[in-house]
């Protein structure tokens, strides 16, 4: 008996043991990125001036791709989450929600796919009505709503009878826009930055969408009540009660949305042509940091100088997106704090 | 206070919109995939083309601008070589024969043809190299369960089969293969590790819990392609050029493990997984009720015996669920891969018949690798982008159901959890 009892508490030690070492191991594995990078870095043996030129060309071409994809991104991203938040028919929320989430599982390649190989040759030729449909689109709509809004006024499924608007104006301004050649715009190359922009903002949209409208949702019911019993519309609720509420959250949605397009690397690789240049057009090809790893890691010899920079341009990476998301833990950390104060309050 | 609530409408409608327009997009994206996902398989009409000039051209419509179509036709000697861009205003007449035969030989090439019963025959002799017939059909006299008969076929041949010759015809069946067996040593690797790290935070409390929680969470955001640094840099270049020097040194300088190999790709993925899955265990775990772990620790059980007898079984859904979510984001994952190991051709799959069956060292083949690779480093488009898109379609196929069963399997757990604690 006695030594059945000894016996069940070592295995229980042998168990703990285990749990222990294998936490030191997946604590150890994670931790071997910095380290890795750092330890191959170190002593520092500097780069020529040239590789320093290209590691500026690769963070602009990083940045100038990640700003994009966050204008695209952003409005879209927090717009969806406040109506679907706030406004939404609950069956329809249990539809949008999951469809992201789909969304969200598309392996970025198959985005990349899709940019590169329809995308592209589509968007070399209608870059004007692009940007027409982005004029187009928001002030078509705030339009008709200031006109017929009223008769939809309580509509919880707008967004499903808005499509055929939608459909609409799309057609008419790519009509227009058929009509009139000489206004369009011949970009420098088809894989450019604003193809990458429009590609990498709907892969960032899902991750922005869920963390924007989560915060959104979290925020007490108590205080929408007070002011809906103070006569605000559902709209004024939004504006003045939801949106201050859940800023701190919705910049967690941004930061992290920014961090993830940072270090993004199919889409990229297939859609921005991979030509280093630098500056701020719109229209002209690009090279990221992670294209440029993907690309040039397999044929540099280790230890050689395009080695040394391609490791510094992947730790930048790390520590890019590492600041980017413990800032957006303390925003979050921050918002939860504050909405336990007023439920508590 | 009218103009004030009509601009609250269009407010509403323009954030309505944003939705609509997020819906549209989706359905876009889902609508494309699919149906350029599937029109490689479909059989395509063989169209006879008569010239100004005179000359007639036989083969599959397989492109077109606003002014010109694109031509496959015969390519007699070798592939790729059939393409013809024909503008509108030299066609004189477009005829689909019903006597049109079109063959696919084993090497990938087509042959477009006309004639009666002999006409295959006839049709072959006139390739510059003999090969294998592969496929042969009458596409234009095809009724419509046929076509969907030879397009069920097809669309089997493509998951079953290893590619053509060519690269760029034939199936994906290495790659099935190499996606398959990596994430299964995934799994293997990252499973037991992620679970015991999940139960090591859930039992303890203190600096290594708050240390390994604060690596996990902030590592969660790390991109893949760092993963993929990383494996390079330390697995394969490290760690498998030491093993190299140590157990193969009559190999070098050929690589054993110090290149890109299966092993070092599953390591690196299962970094990369690993927070998903400890997260979703430690969930799983610290939703059992108290009363539970109370009720085995009064009856007199060890706290070992609690977790291997009734917190395991009982967090076996949020197991299962943290399995799947790892497998979809490693079968997603393509960057990290580029880096340790994935070829276009793998001489050998990683998984056959000699011992010891499961080949670690190897180079493989993989789905996402496959999409990348058909559509941007062939020179071959016409051919390059349909399959891209096929091989898209079958990766996103896999990726979704593995992501829905996640979602019926959390959704389970939380049934399951109202029963316990009732």
């Amino acid at each position: 008996m006695r030594a059945q009892a000894l016996a069940r508490q070592r295995r229980g030690r042998l168990g703990a043991f285990v749990v222990g070492a294998a936490s030191l191991l997946v604590l150890g594995g994670l931790l071997a990125i910095p380290l890795f990078l750092l330890s191959s870095l170190l002593p520092w043996r500097g780069l020529s001036a040239s590789a320093w030129e290209h590691l500026g060309i690769l963070l602009s071409g990083t940045v100038r791709a990640t700003a994009c994809a966050m204008l695209v991104a952003l409005p879209l991203g927090i717009a969806t989450a406040m109506f679907t938040a706030h406004f939404c028919a609950a069956p329809l929320r249990a539809l949008i929600k999951p469809a992201l989430e789909v969304l969200d599982a598309v392996p970025t390649v198959v985005l990349g796919l899709v940019a590169f190989a329809t995308l592209a040759p589509w968007l070399k030729n209608h870059v004007a009505s692009v940007l027409a449909l982005i004029v187009a689109i928001p002030s078509l709509l705030l339009a008709a709503g200031f006109a017929f809004g009223a008769r939809a006024r309580g509509n919880r499924w707008l967004p499903l009878s808005l499509l055929p608007l939608l459909v609409a104006i799309v057609a008419i301004v790519l009509a227009i826009a058929a009509q009139r050649p000489s206004a369009a715009i011949v970009p420098a190359s088809p894989w450019n930055a604003m193809l990458v922009g429009l590609a990498l903002g709907f892969a960032a949209l899902p991750l922005v969408f869920s963390l924007a409208e989560d915060a959104l949702y979290l925020v007490p019911r108590e205080q929408m009540q007070a002011a809906f019993a103070l006569g605000a519309t559902r709209w004024q609720a939004l504006v003045s009660v939801l949106l201050p509420a859940a800023a701190p959250g919705l910049l967690a949605a941004a930061l992290l949305g920014i961090s993830r397009c940072l270090g993004e690397t199919m889409i990229v690789l297939m859609a921005s042509g991979n030509t280093p240049i630098g500056g701020v057009d719109v229209l002209t090809g690009l090279r990221s940091i992670s294209a440029d790893l993907a690309l040039g890691l397999p044929e540099a010899a280790p230890a050689g100088e395009s080695w040394r920079g391609l490791l510094l341009a992947a730790l930048a990476l790390l520590v890019l997106t590492v600041l980017l998301g413990s800032l957006a833990d303390v925003v979050r950390e921050r918002l939860h704090r504050r909405l336990r104060a007023d439920v508590r309050t | 206070m009218i103009m004030r609530r009509r601009a609250d409408d269009a407010g509403t409608w323009l954030i309505a919109g944003a939705v609509a327009l997020s819906l549209a997009a989706l359905l876009g994206l889902l609508g494309l995939l699919v149906s350029a996902g599937l029109a490689p398989f479909w059989p395509a009409a063989v169209e006879e083309v008569h010239l100004r000039d005179g000359r007639v051209l036989l083969g599959e419509i397989v492109g077109g601008e606003v002014d010109a179509i694109a031509l496959r036709t015969s390519e007699i000697d070798h592939v790729g070589e059939g393409y013809r861009r024909v503008p509108l205003a030299q066609i004189v007449a477009r005829a689909q024969p019903a006597d049109a035969i079109a063959l696919v030989l084993a090497d990938g090439r087509r042959l477009f043809g006309r004639g009666a019963d002999a006409g295959e025959t006839a049709l072959l002799a006139q390739a510059g190299r003999p090969a294998e017939v592969l496929e042969t059909t009458r596409p234009n006299a095809l009724g419509g369960f046929a076509r969907a008969g030879l397009f069920l076929h097809r669309l089997g041949r493509f998951i079953a089969t290893p590619p053509l010759a060519s690269n760029l015809d034939g199936g994906v069946l290495p790659a099935l293969i190499g996606t398959v067996t990596l994430v299964l040593l995934m799994s293997a690797i990252v499973m037991p590790l992620g679970i015991a790290t999940a139960v090591y935070l859930h039992q303890r409390r203190g600096f290594g819990v708050r240390s390994v929680r604060a690596a996990i969470n902030t590592l969660a955001g790390v991109p893949p392609i760092v993963y993929g640094v990383l494996g390079l840099g330390l697995f394969v270049h490290g760690i498998g050029g030491g093993i190299d020097r140590w157990f193969y040194a009559d190999r070098l300088p050929l690589p054993t493990f110090g290149g890109g190999g299966l092993l070092w790709a599953a390591l690196t993925l299962a970094l990369l997984t690993l927070p998903v899955v400890v997260v979703s265990v430690e969930e799983g775990l610290s939703r059992i009720p108290a009363s539970l772990r109370e009720g085995s620790l009064a009856l007199g059980a060890t706290r070992d015996e609690t977790l291997w007898r009734l917190l395991l079984p009982a967090a076996r859904p949020a197991i299962l669920t943290g399995l799947v979510l790892a497998v979809a984001r490693a079968a997603g994952a393509v960057a990290p891969l580029m880096l340790v190991g994935v070829v276009k051709l793998a001489p050998a799959l990683p998984l056959d018949g000699t011992f010891p069956y499961l080949h670690p060292s190897r180079q493989f083949m993989h789905l996402g690798f496959e999409v990348y690779d058909a559509a941007l480093a062939s020179s071959d488009a016409i051919r390059g982008v349909p399959r891209a898109y096929a091989c898209a379609l079958l990766l996103v196929g896999v990726v979704v159901a593995l992501n829905l069963s996640a979602i019926l399997l959390r959704n389970r757990l939380r049934d399951r959890y109202r029963e316990l604690e009732t």
